[in-house]
């Protein structure tokens, strides 16, 4: 037998693990000519495990050309805002794309940060987004976010409790005293009255709905102090001191609120679209008792919901530019979105699939979250957001605890809001 | 001699006065997303903002209680591990050593590990809590006392700290001046009072103003332990600054802030300096 033949007979797996050591390296010297685009997407945490299956799907159909992966970053957002800030002031960020909250969008744009993404969006896409899902998504005229995921501030009602829902602040107080008075529910109203980003969310739907504005995007000016927004400041404050709102209103954020309202303690909620699922499991007393409807308003004003969307953005430093507007297409599809409403229950942004009947088998509240997305406005659309909405829940937290009227709290506000404006470089 | 300096303060210039004085110049002028991230003087209004800041007035008071607070029992607690360590006893070198692992440890990492012991309700003081029937303490969420838990996890870090400074001015003490005033039948107590203290007056004096500055450019400790929360109840004016900077991208305003509590600090530094001082000459002259 010739010594070659009985290598091949005695050793196969030998054999079979020399030539694995001969093609492993051909292979991984020619990996990078086949030029597989790497791109990485950061988001926060839950979205993250949300889209997973999404990502799997994204990487079978682009096999070869194009891996996504996307970044699990932390929980909270600020934390993830910091950790994109460091990356892109330091230079060199491993991202190619950011999910964003509809409020970092122009500090991020002003910086200089984003890639416009008008070369691949046109018209004709935006036309298939629902109304609110269209704003905050631009900056100076440029577009430079394509929404993932619609959110909006609502008005839970208890349909058990009331034909219907109240539609001015006067009806709400109304029909929180008659329900008070005849010892249905301990509490009227319930809403976020802590020293946080939900005071701002819930202040702007009020000082909307009693005409008045926070910050005109116009001209930049701002509103706090008009007779409008004292009316609105003192409107709030007003609910807490006559009890139609409890005292403890004033440290509640969404989990507190939903608390109240899912143990049948309170006849209407101010809370975002999550909730509503969570008022239709087996723990809570109020399953099948809940209608959702849009913010109360003044006669002669229009109702106004708080636009908190999710939106990709295309930062300006990626080397892969089409792939990753590829996946934010992907990822924002009709089909992306179905799943990701089925299994996590996110409010679509796509007009279509408001009036989809599937959908709407699993969530009837579809069609007046599609009315909720007409009324949506965005926070004041400026770089300097984040310090204006610090300085209106400090004074507004005084206003709702009774330090300050709401006359001096809103003057404080805008006051302090000029400084702030001014020393940031802003000339006017 | 003059110019056996000069190495020194080229040194210090670099490091210290050049930094210092570009955040003196940046305050000065408006330097954020709004103007492309490029200094244009702004006559001031920094300062006008600064002077009405709520939330650097806050942070300053929280600032001030959290160094007052933690320093002075920082440094009455070395004072007593100090005396403990000068006596001989079996395993004082051992203990010694014991004493300065809190020190030896990353600020990062402790912090993390008080942060995940206040965990609730996972954490092992609610585990304990939970096992002896006490129901979950929120401890790094209700504003009124999660700064009481930063000044734990400063006071447990760097009191090994001042007990260092202060056991090695003990180790200066002659001991003859204790044995020349126990002949005398002097008490344990007068001896202390006598004696030790007042010869470990200058120690003290160091312990508490290197402290002092430390405890109040307090940042790594509150970043990974609280983040500054909750409701900014936690958050130290060098956070601030940080934020300023890095969440909101201005740089004007953050240098601002800084140079504003730099002139705390340095007020605060006085004040202690001239009640440290007063407090040397009446016991001189006793």
């Amino acid at each position: 037998m010739n010594p070659l033949k009985r290598v091949v007979a005695l050793r196969p797996r030998l054999l079979a693990a020399l030539l694995a050591l001969l093609i492993l390296p051909i292979g991984l010297v020619s990996a990078p000519f086949r030029q597989i685009e790497r791109i990485n997407i950061l988001m926060p945490a839950p979205f993250a495990d949300a889209t997973r299956p999404l990502v799997e799907q994204f990487n079978r159909l682009h096999k070869g050309n194009i891996h996504l992966d996307v970044i699990r970053g932390p929980f909270e957002t600020e934390a993830i805002s910091d950790l994109a800030i460091s990356s892109l002031l330091l230079g060199d960020t491993p991202f190619d794309a950011l999910l964003m909250d509809v409020t970092w969008l122009p500090k991020y744009a002003a910086a200089g940060w984003l890639q416009s993404l008008d070369p691949w969006f046109d018209a004709s896409d935006v036309e298939t987004l629902a109304t609110g899902a269209r704003e905050g998504n631009t900056y100076e005229g440029t577009l430079y976010r394509w929404p993932f995921v619609a959110s909006m501030g609502l008005l839970y009602w208890r349909t058990d409790l009331m034909d219907q829902p109240p539609e001015t602040p006067e009806q709400l107080e109304a029909i929180s005293v008659k329900l008070q008075a005849d010892q249905k529910v301990p509490w009227g109203y319930v809403w976020q009255g802590r020293q946080y980003e939900g005071l701002s969310c819930v202040f702007l739907e009020i000082i909307d709905g009693f005409g008045g504005y926070w910050m005109d995007p116009k001209n930049a000016a701002f509103g706090l102090d008009k007779r409008n927004g004292v009316e609105a400041a003192t409107w709030l404050r007003h609910l807490i001191s006559s009890g139609i709102s409890p005292q403890a209103v004033t440290n509640y954020a969404e989990p507190e609120a939903l608390q109240s309202f899912k143990v049948g303690d309170s006849a209407l909620m101010r809370n975002w679209p999550y909730a509503w699922a969570e008022l239709q499991k087996p723990d809570s007393d109020v399953k099948g008792k809940v209608g959702i409807t849009t913010m109360v308003a003044k006669e002669g004003s229009s109702s106004t919901a708080t636009l908190g969307s999710w939106g990709l953005a295309l930062l300006e430093t990626s080397s892969h530019q089409d792939a990753t507007a590829e996946a934010i297409r992907f990822l924002t599809s009709e089909q992306a979105q179905k799943q990701l409403f089925l299994s996590h229950g996110y409010t679509p942004v796509l007009v279509s699939l408001f009036h989809d009947q599937e959908l709407i088998k699993v969530n009837p509240t579809l069609p007046k979250l599609a009315e909720a997305l007409e009324h949506t406005k965005a926070r004041p659309e400026t770089p300097l957001y984040a310090q204006l909405s610090d300085v209106l829940q400090r004074e507004l937290s005084g206003v709702l605890t009774g330090e300050v009227s709401a006359e001096q709290g809103m003057k404080n506000a805008t006051k302090t809001s000029t400084v702030i404006m001014r020393s940031a470089g802003d000339r006017r | 001699m003059l110019l056996l300096l000069v190495p020194a303060a080229i040194l210090l210039a670099l490091v210290f006065v050049a930094p210092m004085l570009h955040y003196v110049w940046l305050s000065a002028h408006a330097n954020s997303v709004l103007t492309g991230l490029v200094p244009i003087p702004n006559q001031g209004a920094n300062w006008i903002r600064l002077v009405s800041d709520q939330r650097f007035w806050q942070d300053a008071g929280q600032t001030l209680r959290f160094t007052v607070v933690s320093v002075s029992l920082e440094v009455l607690l070395a004072l007593a591990i100090a005396l403990l360590l000068d006596q001989r006893w079996r395993g004082r070198g051992a203990a010694r050593a014991l004493t300065l692992i809190p020190w030896a440890l990353p600020t990062t990492v402790m912090a993390l590990g008080w942060r995940w012991i206040f965990n609730t309700p996972y954490g092992p003081l609610n585990q304990t809590a939970s096992l002896l029937g006490v129901a979950p303490l929120n401890i790094l969420s209700n504003p009124a006392i999660t700064w009481m838990a930063t000044v734990l996890a400063d006071v447990w870090k760097t009191t090994p700290f001042a007990a260092l400074i202060l056991l090695a001015g003990l180790q200066t003490i002659p001991t003859d001046l204790y044995e020349a005033l126990r002949l005398e039948g002097a008490s344990q107590r007068t001896c202390f009072l006598r004696i030790t203290l007042p010869l470990l007056k200058p120690y003290i004096a160091l312990a508490l103003l290197f402290r002092l500055a430390q405890a109040f450019g307090v940042f790594d400790l509150v970043q990974v332990m609280t983040g500054g929360g909750p409701a900014s109840s936690t958050e130290s004016l060098a956070l601030y600054a940080y934020i300023n900077a890095m969440r909101f991208l201005d740089f004007g305003y953050s240098a601002t802030v800084m140079i504003g509590s730099f002139i705390l600090l340095l007020l605060l530094c006085l004040i202690s300096w001239s009640f440290l001082i007063r407090l040397q000459h009446r016991t001189g002259r006793v």
